[in-house]
C-alpha cells in the first residue's frame, strides 16, 4: 500500500469504510499512462486540459496532437460539433484560450474568430488570461460550504500568498472558486488542475502546497 | 456498496462495484454477467426492450423524473435520419454527486446501458457528455471503452449481431446550465450551451438536427437490469408511481455523508438517523434540501413522515429532483447559504431569457446586501416579487431553481431574515 | 363554419380570428389590432424566442406562453391583455430596467425607442432595484456602428442579422448571464461587411447607433417621406429622413419583394449629394456672351425660338438614369416634336454584385444607378465607360439640336455643344460643360418630385418628394413637358400622375399602370428588359 504522506491528501480513499491505495481510487491503476496520440478514438477527447506543464507557443497541433485533434474531428458529424475537444486540447497545449489561439482554432475549423470568442467565453474552464502551474479551484458551493468550504479557501490564498484570481509571483499558483465539483459527499473539495482533492481542511493545505512545490522542483524543467 | 461507507439497508444494484476498483476492468465485469443485458436486447428487439423499459417504471434520474421507456418510445420507428443517444454526464447540480461514482466505478455497466438504449431507439451513434472537471473520471470511462471496443462490445457487428452503435465521450468545459438537455445538444454541436426552445422536442429535432434521445447517467445504468430481469423485477423496490432503487447523495451535517442506494420511499429521516449516522457533533436538525438546490427547502419539522420518493416529497412542498439530500444543523446560517445557491445561479445563468439574466443577478445583489447587515423590509417583498416573475416565465428553469430556495427560506425562515434586517447582524453562525 | 385543414381559428382577447396554419400567435393577434409588445421576434430573422416580453396567456396552458414561436391551434384562447399577461410584461420590463441607464436625454433613440414606448404603455411607475448596475462602457463596432453596451436589452438581433443575412459573422454575445454582452472578434469588427447598417435599424433602444447621425437631429423633428434609393438598380424602398430641407438619413421601408426590411450600407450612407453642392436655381439663357437669369416662360419661348431656326439639323440628346420615368419620358417626347434623334445616357458600373446572401434577390447591383431600365424601356442608349465617362464625342460637336437632361458632363470640356444651333441643359447643377449651353435651366432632384424609377427587374415604383428644390427649379416633367405641349398645342401635364399615364401612350411595357395600381410597393411591367451591354 503506497505511502500515505498525511491523513486526507483527499481523494475520500481513506474515509469510510474501505481500504483502497491513492491510485486505485483516482483510477491511475487501471488507466496507466494515456497516449498523447488520444488512443482510441472514442475517447480522444477525454484527457486532461489543465497540465502543469503549458507552452503558450506550441503549434496547432502537431505530433501527437494533431493525431490527437484528426480522431476528435472523425468523431462529429461536422467540425463545428469538434468545437469544444479543439479548445479543449488547444488549452492542454498552450496553457490558456488567447486570442490569438481563438482565431487559430477558427481557421481549423473553419468558423469566424468572433463566433469562437462567443463560445469560449461562455465556459468558465477556457482560461482566458495565463495561469498559474497550478490551479486551484476550490468549491464554495452550499454543501461544501456548510462543511467550511470559504476557511479552506482562506487557507489556500493565504498559504499560496495570492488574491483570489491572481497568480502567485512565483507563477506557481493561482486560486479561484469553483461552482459544484460533484464531490459533494467529500467536502470540501479542491480542484488543483485536473485532480480532485477532498475532505480538504484548512490543516491539510499547506501540506498540500509543499507536496504541489516539491513535485514542481523534482519534475523536469 | 455505495461510498465511501456502507449501510446494510441498501440495495446493492447500480452500486455493487463501488469501492471496488476490479470492477472497472472488463474481465470482471463479464465475468460477473456482464454485456449479458445486451446480448438479450439483441434478441428481444427494440420494440420489447421499450416496453420492458416502460414496464418496470424507471423515471428519469437527473431530476426531471420522466418515464425513460415513454421518452425512448417517442423516437421514429422506422429511421429516415440519424438518431442519437446522448448520455447526460454533466453532473453540476449542488448536492449530487452519484454520477461521478457511477462512472469511476462502474463504466461498462454504464456502456452496456448507453448501448442498449441506443439499439432501442434504432441510433448508431451516442455521445457521452461529461462536465470538463471530470477528468479523471472520463479516462477511466475511456479507457473501458477502449476495451469494450477491442472486445466487440461497440462499434461495428456488434457481437455479430448485425448491429453497428459507436461511443464517443465529450467534454464539457464549465458550464452547470448544458446539463439542460437542449444546451447539452447546443453545447455537443460546438455553440454556446444556451438551452433551446421547445417544441420541438428532442425526438424530433436534437443533436445536429437529428431525432435523439438523451438520458442521464444513473438511468442508462439501470437499465441493463432491467433488460436482465425483467421490467416487472425491477417494481419489487419502490412505490407504484416511483419503481425500483435511487442512489440518494447525502452531504452537509451528517456523520456519514456519501452515496447510498435506497429503493425509492425510503423514509427521509430514516436516511439521515440511521443510515447516515445522525448529525454531526449531535447538533439538531434544521432544514433538509431534498433534491439538489433547485428545490424548495423543507424545515425539520416538515421533513417528518416524508418519503424520499417524488410523489412524497411533492406532497411536502418540494421535490426529489436529482436525489441530492444536503443536510443544515441549528447552527446554519440560512441566509448566506441561499445567498450562496443564488450566486451560483446568478454564475452559471446562460444570459438568453431576460427574468433569468437580470433576477438572477438582481436576487444575489439583494440577498448580499441582506446578508451584509444593509437590507431592509420591503426588499424581502422584492425578493418574493421578484421570484414571482422569475418562475414559468423562461425557457429553461434555471431561473425557477433560482427563485425556490429564496421563496421557500423566505416562507419558512423569515426570523433569520428579520433579525439581520433588524439589528443588521448575523444571526446564526455558518 | 369548419375549417379547411390550412387554417385554424381560434380566440384572441375575446375577437374570433382564422389564420393559415402555422402562423403564430403573435403574427394573428396582429390581424385583431393587437400589438404585442416583442424584442427578439423579427420576421426577417430567425426566432428565440429569449426576450420574454411577447408572453401571453393561453387558457388550458400551465404557464405563459411566448407568441413569437406558438402556433395558432384552433379553438385556443388567447388572452394578451388579462392580468396575468400584463403582470408578467410589467414584470419583465423591469427586469430590462434594472441595469439600463437612464440615457434618454443623450440618446439617438429617445423618440423612437421600444424601451420608453413599451415601459411607458404599460410599465411601473418605479423600478424596484436600488443595486448598483453593471457597466459595459462605449465600443466603437467598426463601420458606421457604434455600441453602447449599457443600453442593450440582449435581443440578439444584430447578431443573428450578421449570421443569417449578411452571413459572415462578425458579431457574438460574449461571456453568460448578467456579464454577457455583445462584441466583434477584438479588433475585428464590421469594417469589409456591405449591409451591417440594417443592425442599427434593427436595435430596438439605443445601444447599436449610426455614427454618421450620432448626435444630428431628434426623432421627434425629422419627417419621414417614402422613396425609392437612387444607388442602384435594385430600386430598395426607404424612407428619407428630413429635417430644414436636408435629409437628416436614409432608413428602409419594408418591400418583401425588393429589399425585405434592408438596404445596403452604399445606399444607406449616400445621401449628402442631396443636400449639398451648388444649385441651379434660375433658369440661365445666354445671348451672344452675356448670361442673364430669368423667368420660366422667357427662358421656354427663347428655347422653342432656337429651336425652329434649327429644324432639320438633326437631334442629338443625352439623358440620366437618375431621372424619374416621367422625366424621360418627357424628354423622349421632345426629342421626337424636334425631329427625332438618338437619345444616348451614362452610367457607372461596379465590377462586382455584393448580395445580400440571406435574402435572395437582393444585392448591390452592379447598374449604380435608378433607372436605367426606365431609359432603356424609351429606347435610349447606354454610352460610355464604366466609371460613367466618355461616349460623347460625337454628340459635343454636334452641329443641330443638343438637348441634356441631368448628366452632370463633368468629364467634358468646356467647349461641349459649342458648335450647336440650340444646346439646351436641364440639370441640377453647372458646370464647365454647361458653358456653351443657351439655356441651362433647373430642375429638382428626385428627392424633390414625385415620380418612378423601373428597377433591374422592371418593376415600378413610386416614390414622393421629401425636400422642397431650390429658387425655380422645377420637376423636369413638367418644364420639359410644358414644350412638348407647346409643339404639339395640348395641355400643359400639370401632375406626375398624368406624366406616368401619358408615359403609357408611348411606351407598351407601361401601358395601363396608373399610380393606383403602383401604390407604395410597386409593380413590375409587361416585358423584361435587357439593358444595353450586358
Amino acid at each position: 500500500m503506497k505511502e500515505i504522506p498525511f491523513k486526507n491528501p483527499g481523494w475520500a480513499g481513506n474515509t469510510g469504510e474501505f481500504d483502497l491505495t491513492e491510485a486505485e481510487v483516482r483510477g491511475e491503476d487501471f488507466v496507466g499512462e494515456r497516449p498523447r496520440a488520444g488512443g482510441h478514438p472514442s475517447g480522444a477527447s477525454a484527457y486532461p486540459y489543465m497540465l502543469a506543464e503549458k507552452t503558450p507557443d506550441a503549434k496547432l497541433f502537431e505530433g501527437d496532437y494533431q493525431a490527437r485533434f484528426e480522431k476528435i474531428l472523425s468523431r462529429y458529424p461536422n467540425k463545428q460539433g469538434a468545437l469544444l475537444p479543439t479548445l479543449n486540447l488547444a488549452q492542454e497545449v498552450r496553457g490558456h484560450v488567447s486570442p490569438e489561439t481563438m482565431n487559430e482554432v477558427a481557421g481549423l475549423l473553419g468558423l469566424s474568430p468572433a463566433y469562437v470568442r462567443g463560445v469560449t467565453s461562455f465556459y468558465t474552464m477556457y482560461n482566458k488570461r495565463p495561469v498559474g502551474r497550478y490551479l486551484i479551484q476550490v468549491c464554495t458551493n452550499v454543501s461544501c460550504s456548510l462543511k467550511g468550504g470559504d476557511d479552506v479557501m482562506a487557507a489556500f490564498l493565504r498559504y499560496t500568498d495570492t488574491e483570489l484570481g491572481e497568480t502567485s509571483e512565483d507563477g506557481l499558483f493561482t486560486v479561484i472558486e469553483a461552482e459544484c465539483l460533484a464531490a459533494c459527499g467529500f467536502g470540501p473539495a479542491v480542484q488543483i488542475n485536473s485532480q480532485y482533492y477532498e475532505n480538504v481542511t484548512p490543516a491539510d493545505v499547506p501540506g498540500i502546497i509543499e507536496r504541489l512545490k516539491a513535485e514542481r522542483a523534482g519534475s523536469a524543467g | 456498496m455505495a461510498y465511501p461507507y456502507v449501510s446494510d439497508r441498501e440495495v446493492r444494484l447500480l452500486s455493487k462495484s463501488f469501492g471496488d476498483p476490479k470492477g472497472r476492468r472488463l474481465e470482471t465485469y463479464v465475468e460477473r454477467g456482464g454485456y449479458g443485458a445486451l446480448k438479450k436486447a439483441f434478441e428481444m428487439g427494440p420494440d420489447a426492450v421499450i416496453d420492458e423499459v416502460k414496464a418496470s417504471g424507471l423515471r428519469g434520474r437527473g431530476g426531471a423524473g420522466f418515464p425513460a421507456g415513454v421518452k425512448w418510445s417517442f423516437m421514429p420507428k422506422e429511421p429516415t435520419r440519424p438518431h442519437y443517444l446522448l448520455c447526460n454526464a454533466d453532473e453540476s447540480e449542488p448536492g449530487t454527486f452519484k454520477d461521478r461514482e457511477l462512472m469511476r466505478w462502474d463504466p461498462h455497466q454504464l456502456i452496456e446501458g448507453v448501448l442498449i438504449a441506443a439499439y432501442a431507439i434504432r441510433a448508431k451513434q451516442a455521445y457521452i457528455y461529461c462536465r470538463g472537471e471530470f477528468f479523471e473520471t472520463t479516462q477511466i470511462l475511456a479507457k473501458a471503452l477502449e476495451d469494450a471496443y477491442a472486445g466487440g462490445y461497440v462499434g461495428k457487428d456488434i457481437l455479430g449481431s448485425g448491429v453497428d452503435i459507436d461511443v464517443t465521450i465529450h467534454l464539457g468545459a464549465g458550464a452547470y446550465i448544458c446539463g439542460e438537455e437542449t444546451a447539452l445538444m447546443n453545447s455537443l454541436e460546438g455553440r454556446r450551451g444556451q438551452p433551446r426552445v421547445k417544441p420541438p422536442f428532442p425526438a424530433a429535432v436534437g443533436a445536429f438536427g437529428m431525432p435523439t434521445t438523451i438520458n442521464n447517467v444513473e438511468t442508462l445504468s439501470a437499465v441493463p437490469h432491467i433488460v436482465s430481469n425483467g421490467g416487472a423485477w425491477y417494481r419489487q423496490w419502490g412505490t407504484e408511481r416511483s419503481t425500483g432503487t435511487k442512489l440518494f447523495c447525502v452531504s452537509g451535517h451528517v456523520n456519514k455523508p456519501g452515496n447510498y442506494e435506497l429503493p425509492l420511499g425510503f423514509p427521509l429521516m430514516d436516511l439521515i438517523e440511521d443510515v447516515c449516522g445522525g448529525m454531526t457533533n449531535g447538533k439538531a436538525l434544521k432544514a433538509v434540501i431534498p433534491g439538489g438546490s433547485s428545490v424548495p427547502i423543507l424545515t425539520a419539522a416538515e421533513c417528518k413522515g416524508v418519503n424520499l420518493d417524488y410523489e412524497s416529497v411533492q406532497a411536502a412542498g418540494s421535490m426529489l429532483g436529482c436525489a441530492a439530500v444536503i443536510v443544515m444543523d441549528e447552527d446554519t446560517h440560512i441566509v448566506k447559504q441561499v445567498r450562496r445557491i443564488v450566486d451560483f445561479y446568478a454564475h452559471e445563468s446562460c444570459g438568453q431569457c431576460t427574468p433569468c439574466r437580470e433576477g438572477t443577478a438582481w436576487l444575489a445583489k439583494i440577498l448580499r446586501r441582506i446578508e451584509d447587515g444593509k437590507g431592509a423590509e420591503e426588499d424581502l417583498d422584492t425578493l418574493l416579487s421578484v421570484s414571482r416573475h422569475m418562475t414559468g416565465t423562461t425557457i429553461c428553469v434555471l431561473s425557477d431553481s433560482a427563485a425556490a430556495p429564496v421563496v421557500s427560506s423566505i416562507q419558512k425562515f423569515k426570523d433569520e431574515y428579520l433579525a439581520l434586517i433588524r439589528r443588521g447582524e448575523r444571526a446564526g453562525v455558518a | 363554419m369548419a375549417d379547411s385543414p390550412a387554417t385554424v381559428t381560434l380566440t384572441i382577447d375575446g375577437q374570433e380570428v382564422t389564420v393559415p396554419k402555422g402562423t403564430t400567435l403573435l403574427q394573428a393577434a396582429k390581424q385583431v389590432g393587437q400589438e404585442i409588445p416583442h424584442y427578439c421576434y423579427h420576421p426577417g430573422l430567425s426566432s428565440p424566442a429569449m426576450c420574454r416580453l411577447c408572453l401571453v396567456e393561453v387558457e388550458g396552458a400551465p404557464k405563459p406562453v411566448p407568441s413569437c414561436v406558438t402556433q395558432a391551434m384552433n379553438g385556443q384562447v388567447v388572452k394578451t391583455q388579462s392580468p396575468l399577461a400584463r403582470e408578467m410584461r410589467e414584470g419583465v420590463l423591469e427586469f430590462y430596467l434594472v441595469n439600463h441607464p437612464l440615457d434618454c436625454p443623450i440618446c439617438d433613440m429617445s423618440g423612437e425607442c421600444n424601451l420608453q414606448n413599451y415601459v411607458h404603455r404599460e410599465g411601473r411607475d418605479h423600478g424596484r432595484s436600488v443595486e448598483p448596475k453593471r457597466v459595459f462602457g462605449r465600443d466603437d463596432f467598426g463601420g458606421d456602428v457604434l455600441f453602447y453596451g449599457d443600453r442593450c436589452v440582449m435581443c440578439t438581433r444584430c447578431v443573428r442579422f450578421m449570421n443569417e443575412m449578411e452571413q459572415d459573422s462578425r458579431l457574438t454575445v460574449v461571456e453568460r448571464g448578467n456579464r454577457s454582452v455583445i462584441d466583434t472578434f477584438y479588433d475585428h469588427g464590421l469594417e469589409g461587411t456591405h449591409w451591417h447598417g440594417n443592425i442599427v435599424d434593427l436595435c430596438p433602444v439605443g445601444a447599436l447607433v449610426s455614427k454618421d447621425f450620432l448626435y444630428k437631429a431628434r426623432a421627434w423633428d425629422l419627417a419621414h417621406t417614402p422613396s425609392i434609393c437612387p444607388s442602384c438598380s435594385q430600386g430598395c424602398n426607404i424612407e428619407l429622413h428630413t429635417r430644414d430641407n436636408l435629409v437628416q438619413r436614409v432608413k428602409p421601408r419594408e418591400n418583401l419583394e425588393v429589399n425585405g426590411w434592408w438596404i445596403c450600407d452604399h445606399g444607406r450612407l449616400d445621401y449628402e449629394w442631396i443636400n449639398h453642392g451648388q444649385r441651379l436655381e434660375a433658369p440661365l439663357v445666354r445671348d451672344g456672351g452675356a448670361t442673364r437669369a430669368t423667368e420660366w416662360k422667357d427662358a421656354l419661348v427663347t428655347l422653342l425660338d432656337r429651336a425652329g431656326a434649327a429644324v432639320g439639323k438633326g437631334v442629338k440628346a443625352v439623358a440620366s438614369p437618375f431621372a424619374s420615368n416621367e422625366d424621360l419620358a418627357a424628354f423622349a417626347a421632345l426629342v421626337k416634336e424636334l425631329g427625332g434623334g438618338p437619345i444616348v445616357y451614362r452610367s457607372a458600373r461596379s465590377d462586382v454584385e455584393i448580395p445580400l446572401k440571406g435574402y435572395p434577390g437582393l444585392a448591390r447591383r452592379k447598374d449604380l444607378s435608378p433607372n436605367a431600365v426606365g431609359a432603356e424601356l424609351l429606347e435610349m442608349t447606354r454610352v460610355g465607360g464604366d466609371d460613367g465617362t466618355g461616349g460623347l464625342d460625337d454628340v459635343a460637336k454636334h452641329e443641330g439640336i443638343l438637348l441634356v437632361l441631368g448628366d452632370f458632363l463633368h468629364d467634358q470640356p468646356s467647349d461641349f455643344g459649342g458648335k450647336a444651333a440650340l444646346y439646351a441643359y436641364f440639370g441640377t447643377r453647372g458646370g464647365a460643360a454647361t458653358e456653351a449651353a443657351h439655356l441651362v435651366l433647373p430642375v429638382t432632384t428626385f428627392a424633390e418630385q414625385e415620380g418612378t424609377f423601373t428597377n433591374f427587374q422592371g418593376r415600378v415604383q413610386r416614390f414622393w418628394p421629401a425636400l422642397t428644390g431650390p429658387g425655380a427649379a422645377r420637376p423636369a416633367w413638367l418644364v420639359i413637358g410644358a414644350l412638348v405641349a407647346q409643339l404639339t398645342s395640348t395641355d400643359v401635364i400639370r401632375s406626375a400622375a398624368d406624366a406616368f399615364a401619358r408615359m403609357g401612350q408611348q411606351v407598351p411595357a407601361f401601358a395601363g399602370l396608373t399610380y393606383d395600381d403602383l401604390g407604395t410597393r410597386g409593380a413590375v411591367v409587361s416585358e423584361t428588359v435587357p439593358l444595353t451591354g450586358d
